[in-house]
């Protein structure tokens, strides 16, 4: 059995296809090589649209969701009923579920070819979280504590067990490259790095700088996994996994995050100044600039998200400790100062500059305006040498905003 | 990846060298485009400075920049009026797509005005107690103006205040009658009209007029009508007085759903996909269970029930390709 669930070469040709189509848009390919390239290059996936994936998942829950139902009656109610048994009991019909929705996962995807498909999302979901509550019940088992979070940090067995789920996400991530494996996995990641420096004596002081160095390391992580051959495989997972450690590492050192968690931490009523706090200050501004420049000056679309939303959460966290402005006004202000901004920005990055455009991606640009047929030999047999329809233009396109749906 | 797709394309003789050269350096040097952030940040500022303004309208009611700000409004939405009237195209039952700016103006004038009406009306009672009046002319504006100036955003806002003055206008009616009689009235309203818009999108796309519109008449009216038939068949199986008969309530979702699904096949918007399977598939679930009280020994069959019919669901769902014949996605 391969290590990787799904066929990697027809993820490779997915891509091919959607990049020539891409390219056929901007008119740098010919329709005929579109088409031949779909042709060379064939993925036999079933990958329905967003909705019917929807769709799909929700019935696929629901399915599982009851007869797994059945399965824990089937379970709970065979035999004698002695005390103590229950535990054993639910961990049988865990193992049972997690195993069976696992062996249907595989069948399915093998003889379906579902790629993300909704169903493989459910299935996957499901039989790792039944495979993770049987750990976590086998865990409880073998200690002969009770299975209170607080309980196991106070004897140091918190980690262990969250150490073991991370182990069994990462497996997952190994074989799925599921894009909500890694999440989880990076929220036990940093669980572990938490858990680990509470217990130690400097710890809730060096906590933010602990989970900051802990970011930066899955961050460097992230990179080299994108120099990996097999990058497009994982490519999902590592992308939301990049975008979540650009969060945290700010959340980390926010200044409204240290200052409320400092409270929390040592059972204070209310948040009162924390150590280093300049140093917040600095964080609290610095990062959302750091990642805005990034992501416009290297192109990269999860930097320059990651900066908008800690930007907007810089401003909260300002207008939480100081009321400047009443709130009316500030929206009003905020309102104006958006539409001036993003207006003055469509106007003046027309022609593209720096780098940096606000026409769609898609519309040929000035570089397609060159006479590409021109270019083109007779490479592609079954090119007929045609002029290439008039490519449709994006442009102009409708909001879709104000769509409150009426309700009774 | 960009010079590993062209590597493949190159050794099957897909694209010459000079194609790969032309594509390799476009993709080097081609800019990035903000163009959907920038279009994202600017409806968040029409949104933000629309509701800031709703508030301070409110306010500052008592003091002496309320006039100033009352004028400021006006002004506001007179100016996306005339700035959309100024860059209008000629009308034309097909779609005339307009400029990014004119789009916005246009949804901000439409927001500022609703705020200046509602404001007119707790003034200077304006329009009396003809509360009806009060959300239909805005309405009939945004009618108007989505379809002269062809904006998809205005006309689902038109749609929504349609739905509100229907709401409305029968609300405070039945506020002097008992409550009892007067909700199921409302979803007698509330499915007339779902339905009757869900025709209008039909109509729209059948008789080509604004053929682009149909989409969004057809999932308001359809949801809303669905909403209603929901409440009526979950109503009616536990009150006596009903219009609507539960089993025929259920029985209505059911073909609308199907319609649904037929309408998204036509169409590709598979979003009415989503909604006829969920809505279908609890109307066929309430009329089993209404089916397994008419015999007791039928209870049984619940365990297997939603196993059984939900994994029949995605088996339809997964077919549907095969139905359908396959194509290049495209659709909402």
């Amino acid at each position: 059995m391969s290590k990787k669930a799904y066929n990697e070469q027809w993820i490779f040709n997915r891509e091919v296809q959607d990049t020539a189509r891409r390219w056929g848009k901007s008119k740098l390919l010919l329709p005929e090589q579109v088409q031949a390239i779909g042709a060379a290059f064939p993925s036999e996936f079933y990958q329905p649209h967003l909705f019917i994936r929807i769709a799909l998942f929700v019935f696929t829950c629901l399915a599982n969701m009851t007869a797994a139902g059945l399965v824990f009656l089937a379970v709970m109610g065979i035999g004698d009923y002695r005390s103590g048994s229950e535990e054993v009991r639910i961990l049988l019909g865990c193992l049972l579920c997690g195993g069976g929705s696992l062996l249907l996962l595989e069948t399915l995807i093998s003889a379906n070819h579902l790629y993300r498909s909704g169903i493989d999302n459910a299935l996957l979901y499901l039989s790792v979280a039944y495979l993770a509550v049987a750990l976590v019940i086998s865990y409880g088992l073998l200690l002969p504590l009770s299975l209170e979070p607080d309980d196991l940090q106070e004897q140091g067995l918190l980690w262990p067990l969250l150490a073991i789920l991370a182990a069994a996400m990462l497996t997952a991530i190994i074989r799925y490259a599921d894009p909500l494996a890694a999440v989880l996995t990076l929220l036990l990641y940093l669980g572990i790095v938490g858990t680990v420096m509470l217990r130690l004596p400097l710890g809730k002081a060096l906590l933010p700088f602990a989970l900051m160095l802990a970011c930066a390391g899955s961050y460097w992580l992230v990179q080299q996994l994108t120099r990996r051959p097999d990058y497009l495989y994982y490519r999902p997972a590592v992308r939301t996994v990049k975008f979540l450690t650009l969060a945290f590492f700010y959340l980390a050192g926010n200044y409204l995050v240290v200052r409320e968690a400092n409270a929390l931490l040592n059972g204070l009523p209310y948040s009162v100044q924390i150590s280093f706090a300049p140093l917040f200050y600095f964080f609290t501004v610095a990062i959302p600039l750091l990642y805005l420049y990034q992501g416009l000056r290297r192109a990269d679309r999860i930097f320059l998200y990651a900066g908008l939303l800690t930007l907007v959460f810089s401003i909260y966290t300002y207008r939480f400790y100081r009321s400047v402005l009443p709130p009316e006004w500030a929206l009003t202000l905020a309102g104006t100062f958006l539409i001036l901004l993003s207006g003055w920005a469509l106007r003046y990055l027309r022609p593209a500059r720096h780098g940096l455009t606000s026409e769609p991606a898609n519309t040929p640009s000035e570089f397609s305006q060159l006479n590409l047929e021109s270019l083109v030999m007779s490479h592609v047999t079954e090119s007929t040498m045609q002029v290439p329809e008039p490519g449709f233009q994006f442009g102009g396109g409708q909001s879709g905003g104000g769509g409150a749906e009426g309700k009774y | 990846m960009t010079e590993k797709i062209l590597a493949s394309l190159r050794a099957l003789h897909l694209i010459s060298a000079e194609q790969a050269d032309v594509i390799a350096t476009h993709e080097r040097e081609k800019p990035f485009s903000l163009y959907y952030e920038l279009r994202t940040l600017l409806s968040l500022g029409v949104t933000l400075l629309s509701a800031g303004l709703g508030l301070l309208i409110y306010q500052n009611i008592d003091t002496l920049g309320h006039g100033v700000i009352v004028a400021l409004i006006a002004l506001i939405s007179g100016a996306g009026f005339a700035y959309a009237h100024r860059q209008r195209q000629p009308f034309s039952w097909r779609a005339t797509p307009a400029s990014t700016g004119a789009d916005y103006a246009l949804l901000l004038a439409c927001l500022t005005l609703l705020t200046l009406v509602g404001y007119l009306q707790y003034q200077y009672n304006f329009f009396g107690s003809r509360y009806g009046l009060l959300v239909i002319l805005p309405t009939l504006v945004f009618f108007y103006c989505a379809y002269r100036f062809d904006h998809r955003g205005v006309l689902s806002m038109a749609l929504t205040g349609l739905a509100a003055w229907v709401g409305v206008s029968i609300a405070p009616v039945s506020a002097y009658t008992a409550n009892n009689y007067a909700l199921p009235h409302l979803d007698a309203v509330a499915i007339a009209l779902g339905l009757g818009l869900a025709a209008v999108g039909l109509a729209s796309e059948h008789q080509d007029r604004k053929k682009h519109f149909g989409y969004t008449y057809v999932l308001l009216g359809s949801n809303l009508a669905l909403v209603a038939l929901l409440t009526a068949m979950f109503r009616g199986s536990y009150e006596a007085a009903s219009f609507l008969p539960p089993l025929l309530a259920a029985l209505l979702i059911i073909g609308l759903s199907g319609a649904l699904y037929w309408y998204a096949r036509r169409t590709h918007s598979y979003i009415f996909v989503l909604l006829g399977a969920l809505y279908g598939y609890i109307a066929v679930t309430y009329l089993y269970f209404q089916l397994s009280e008419l015999n007791r020994d039928f209870e049984v069959t619940a365990f297997l029930y939603f196993p059984a019919s939900a994994v029949g669901v995605v088996l339809l769902l997964l077919n549907l390709k095969k139905i359908v014949g396959s194509h290049e996605q495209k659709g909402i």
